[in-house]
């Protein structure tokens, strides 16, 4: 093993994480930072850390279906991110739409716009589902580091 | 000769550079440790502030297409060099003591005032109206606090120079020996208003809760160092981690060191600096909320203004 690959080693213990809303109802939102990441499951632990500016990030948290007014505010902000970055969509509407899934200002298929790396199903996800969500967001960040 | 070499290596190795910046994410990894701890969580390993320095180091560095480049990336790389610089002028009681050529007390109070240029330079040269915020709050914050570091500074330096019959001594190695041979501030009665004021400025100086207005995450998105990604970013976090230790060590060395020498003095003074950083900075950044920049100002020119200029006054009079 090389000395690089041992500081990437040592380097994907330290995920920041950053959260899009892209016309989430808010009930996702309350679950990862009420609930999942905070004061309660702690993913603290794991070296995560929530940021104010996605020019920080290195795991991004994408909610809601992406409603047609978002979405070029949203890809602005992806594009914000400096590589390497992983996205995960948290909750059912980022996959088919979720409850809104016919509605004619929902752009539902969320991975037609963002590349999207891991989904956590779910109307909202349980807090250890999220958590599970990242540790395996941190498995393919390690292989894009 | 020796003097030169001397001079570089308690600039890059001890008691600046390699050390300065270990203790101070070490300290940093204690902080978010108790504070996690105080708060019901596991919280993060101790060495999580050397992990996040790895993983910045492995990040691209953007620069905004509106921002000033040179400034932009240069800033940061300012207020580290000034915090090493600090870093080796502060003495610690019994085992380090700086060159007379490094300079003295002043000359850490104008190197102090320079990270917090270096957050409104980066704030506005950033382009970002988030850093413009930061930048106006940064600078109204530092009108407020240095007045009142400035006052505790001279009553240290008055009843030092006072006692040995000049006026006024700002030499950090003869205001520690002085109290190696009497006793130490902390337990001078006139000198307690200065520590009280000196006890409220650093948590401004740090940026911590109460007064970590310019940077506030919630409001200004952590402000001056929005747009700053990967090293670059990181060279924040080692100027921080280095003021930490400056700003902490200034405090000991004005008010209680210890009257050892050798290891046990390394150790005593580490445990110090410990005991500042939880009593000072984490018990006080959980407790506390975020106050308004006007609070923050109002705040300054009354308590921590009064509080040193009643210790000068005191000094002056008795």
């Amino acid at each position: 093993m090389t000395i690089l690959q041992k500081f990437k080693d040592i380097a994907v213990r330290s995920p920041w994480i950053y959260r899009i809303n892209a016309g989430s109802c808010n009930g996702c939102d309350v679950e990862m930072a009420t609930t999942a990441l905070i004061p309660r499951y702690d993913v603290e632990r794991l070296g995560c850390q929530y940021c104010g500016s996605p020019r920080h990030a290195d795991i991004v948290l994408i909610s809601g279906p992406l409603t047609r007014h978002v979405v070029d505010a949203a890809r602005r902000v992806f594009d914000e991110i400096p590589d390497p970055k992983v996205t995960v969509a948290v909750g059912v509407c980022p996959i088919s739409g979720g409850i809104f899934r016919e509605s004619y200002a929902v752009l539902a298929p969320i991975d037609d716009y963002f590349p999207i790396d891991v989904n956590v199903p779910g109307c909202p996800p349980r807090p250890q589902a999220i958590i599970e969500g990242i540790a395996q967001a941190i498995q393919v960040w390690r292989q894009r580091l | 000769m020796s003097t030169q070499v001397a001079v570089i290596l308690s600039v890059l190795l001890f008691p600046g550079g390699l050390f300065a910046l270990t203790l101070g994410l070490a300290l940093k990894g204690v902080d978010r440790r108790v504070a996690a701890r105080l708060q019901g969580r596991v919280g993060p390993p101790l060495t999580q502030p050397f992990i996040d320095l790895v993983k910045l180091a492995f990040k691209r560095t953007m620069v905004p297409t509106t921002a000033c480049e040179p400034v932009f990336l240069g800033a940061p790389l300012v207020g580290v060099v000034s915090m090493l610089a600090a870093a080796a002028l502060v003495p610690i009681s019994g085992l380090y003591t700086p060159e007379p050529i490094l300079g003295n007390l002043l000359v850490v109070l104008y190197l102090l005032v320079i990270p917090g240029i270096v957050l409104m330079v980066a704030g506005s040269s950033s382009s970002s109206p988030y850093g413009a915020i930061g930048f106006s709050r940064e600078m109204v914050l530092m009108l407020a606090y240095e007045g009142p570091i400035v006052l505790v500074a001279a009553a240290v330096a008055l009843r030092v120079g006072m006692a040995e019959g000049h006026v006024a001594t700002f030499s950090l190695v003869e205001i520690v020996a002085y109290q190696r041979t009497h006793s130490i501030f902390l337990l001078d009665p006139v000198m307690w208003p200065a520590l009280g004021a000196f006890c409220l400025f650093f948590p401004a100086n740090l940026g911590i809760v109460p007064f970590d207005i310019p940077e506030a995450e919630t409001e200004v998105l952590e402000g001056p160092v929005l747009e700053y990604s990967g090293p670059a970013l990181g060279l924040f976090k080692v100027m921080s981690a280095l003021k930490a230790v400056v700003v902490l060590g200034l405090g000991i060395a004005l008010f209680a060191p210890l009257g050892l020498s050798g290891a046990p003095a390394l150790l005593g003074w580490l445990a110090e600096i410990a005991v500042l950083m939880v009593l000072g900075v984490t018990a006080v950044r959980l407790s506390a909320g975020r106050m308004r920049i006007d609070q923050a100002f109002s705040f300054f020119f009354k308590w921590p203004l009064l509080l040193s200029a009643a210790s000068v006054a005191a000094i002056a009079l008795v």
